[in-house]
């Protein structure tokens, strides 16, 4: 396995280190041999707080496979960055785009919930696959680039483009919560209390109602039925500082559009983003998280006391068991997150009491690593990762 | 739940290659495992794809063939009157040259003749955002770019759409950490 040692800074190119792996590695025979030189490239500007310190292809070298008119192309990389700054890291996002594959999309690949030390070197997977037409033109098909860090004082670096200065910032304030609430337990308690609340929130991600949804911007869409304006109920969560007033969105069988939920900002600051989570109930009454309806960005600045719209311009087609429609009955809203103008980030508290959002939430992404570790490693190793913040 | 179908089975199945008892046993695992009915659609979806974006146009060449013969068979009868009833003198090589020359080009023309590629001819498809066992994707028309949750399946991944971007967050068994995956449509 091939590992760079050296520090790298400006545009680098993955692509030689991943030729040579490739050149050895032994190809089944419908596989062609693909040249990865300069197929990736990955981006860190000179001032950046990590920088990268290795490649690793892993156990799967590079594979473009022609099927029909068709290449299909897996990249699996395992990227290695070591803090160059002088704090601590809490989250990383990078930006991942293949704009000759898709013009109009993007990716990224986020790790939250870090405790990165000055100095410490630390991995990053992307695992991806594209699908593209034989010929295509040359130049690298993907750009990897680094679109934040978050330091554990919640000061930010990077360009931004993503918005995953907010989003890193709530996944960090939902882990410090839910440490909190841990804790709270481990001395209250014991570690059998601490066991039972692993138990709990295991059972509950495996009984989580699942759904398959489909996303597509714009109204036009293929669904036989003729839409109807369907009204949100909202769940009020007393402590939250926007409050939903009113909300509706077209259906049209197992198809909901165009959502717009009207909003108050109860609070004494200025609000300038806001996500509703979106609860749809099947006609058999099976309810799930079907997502969120974030404001889009440039629409909203809400000052205290003053009412905002969110809205999206999106298509949201639900299926489950391969592809069998889910009619969607009816819907419910909730404030899942809030931005003030500031820059701080409001996350509601722990749904303890409520056993539907218990139900339907998904964990919190430190949630879902304490519990990994306490299944991988046993009570022990979890109140030891407790004690370190 | 029984073992799951392996990867091949599950991609036979997809494609209606499986003998009837194959095909009954994994239909009825199919039919009550989520993941593995995303992993049977995901594979319907390829196929699909591949098949829609092959682009080769269908050739009656039993047609072509008849059209080709009668076009030459044609050119020679018109030559040999030619020689007896029209021009009194021999062809120069110039001129057998050129009705050589002519056959030959409408026989290319024939050919060629075929439909415009199916692929140049399809409207572009608007993108799309999609979630399946094996993670979640942007595609456009006939080409995506997908983000893999190669090792982490089943409740371990948690799939969520919001706005333009559809996510999968999972624990990587490598590295043990969150790893967020999101893909966006513009």
């Amino acid at each position: 396995m091939f590992m760079c040692n050296s520090r790298v800074t400006g545009s680098i190119s993955a692509g030689v280190a991943a030729v040579f792996l490739f050149a050895n590695a032994p190809l089944p025979a419908q596989e062609t041999p693909f040249d990865l030189h300069n197929s990736i490239s990955i981006d860190i500007p000179s001032d950046s707080p990590i920088v990268q310190a290795g490649t690793k292809t892993g156990e799967s070298p590079p594979r473009a496979t022609p099927r029909g008119g068709a290449m299909v192309v897996d990249l699996h990389m395992g990227l290695s960055f070591r803090n160059v700054s002088g704090k601590p890291i809490r989250g990383v996002t990078l930006l991942v785009t293949a704009q000759e594959v898709t013009p109009g999309g993007k990716a990224s690949v986020a790790v939250p919930s870090l405790d990165i030390a000055p100095g410490q070197v630390f991995p990053i997977r992307i695992d991806l696959r594209l699908l593209r037409p034989l010929q295509m033109g040359s130049g690298p098909l993907v750009h990897v680039s680094v679109d934040g860090v978050l330091f554990d004082n919640f000061e930010f670096y990077g360009p931004d483009r993503l918005n995953s200065r907010r989003s890193m910032t709530a996944w960090e304030m939902e882990a410090e919560r839910d440490r909190r609430y841990f804790k709270t337990v481990l001395s209250s308690a014991g570690p059998e209390g601490l066991r039972r609340e692993m138990l709990d929130s295991l059972n509950r991600q495996s009984e989580r109602p699942r759904i398959d949804v489909r996303v597509s911007r714009g109204r036009a869409t293929t669904a036989a039925a003729a839409p109807e304006v369907a009204q949100f109920a909202f769940l009020k969560l007393p402590d939250s500082p926007v409050e939903p007033m009113d909300g509706w969105a077209e259906i049209a069988g197992n198809e909901a559009r165009a959502p717009h939920i009207q909003v108050r900002n109860r609070s004494p600051r200025s609000v300038r983003y806001v996500e509703i989570g979106w609860i749809v109930k099947d006609r058999e009454g099976h309810e799930f998280l079907a997502g969120s309806v974030p404001a889009a960005d440039s629409d909203m600045l809400l000052p205290p006391g003053q009412t905002g719209r969110v809205l999206q311009d999106t298509a949201l087609r639900f299926s489950r068991n391969a592809g069998e429609p889910v009619a969607i009955a009816s819907m419910t809203g909730f404030v899942s997150q809030v931005e003030f103008s500031d820059g701080k980030v409001w996350v509601p508290n722990r749904p303890r009491e409520d056993a539907r959002l218990l139900r339907l939430l998904a964990p919190s992404p430190e949630e879902q690593r304490l519990v990994d570790i306490y299944r991988n490693k046993g009570i022990g190793a979890l109140i030891e990762e407790l004690k370190k913040f | 739940m029984a073992r799951h179908p392996s990867e091949a089975s599950l991609a036979l199945f997809a494609g209606g290659e499986l003998g009837p008892f194959r095909k009954w046993r994994i239909e009825r695992h199919v039919a009550a495992c989520a993941d593995c009915g995303r992993e049977v659609s995901e594979f319907s979806a390829l196929r699909s794809e591949i098949a829609a974006a092959d682009g080769t146009p269908e050739l009656d060449w039993k047609r072509m063939a008849g059209e080709l013969r009668a076009n030459i068979r044609l050119g020679l009868e018109a030559g040999a009157c030619i020689e007896k009833e029209v021009f009194p003198i021999r062809f120069s090589p110039w001129t057998l040259a050129a009705c050589a020359s002519l056959v030959l080009l409408v026989a290319a023309i024939l050919l060629e003749r075929p439909a415009p590629r199916v692929a140049d001819a399809k409207p572009q498809e608007a993108a799309v955002l999609e979630a399946s066992g094996m993670g979640i994707q942007i595609k456009e028309g006939e080409q995506a770019l997908m983000l893999l949750n190669p090792r982490a399946r089943g409740v371990s991944v948690n799939y969520s759409a919001g706005g333009s971007a559809m996510r999968a967050r999972y624990v990587d068994p490598d590295t043990h950490y969150v790893t967020i995956n999101d893909v966006y449509v513009q």
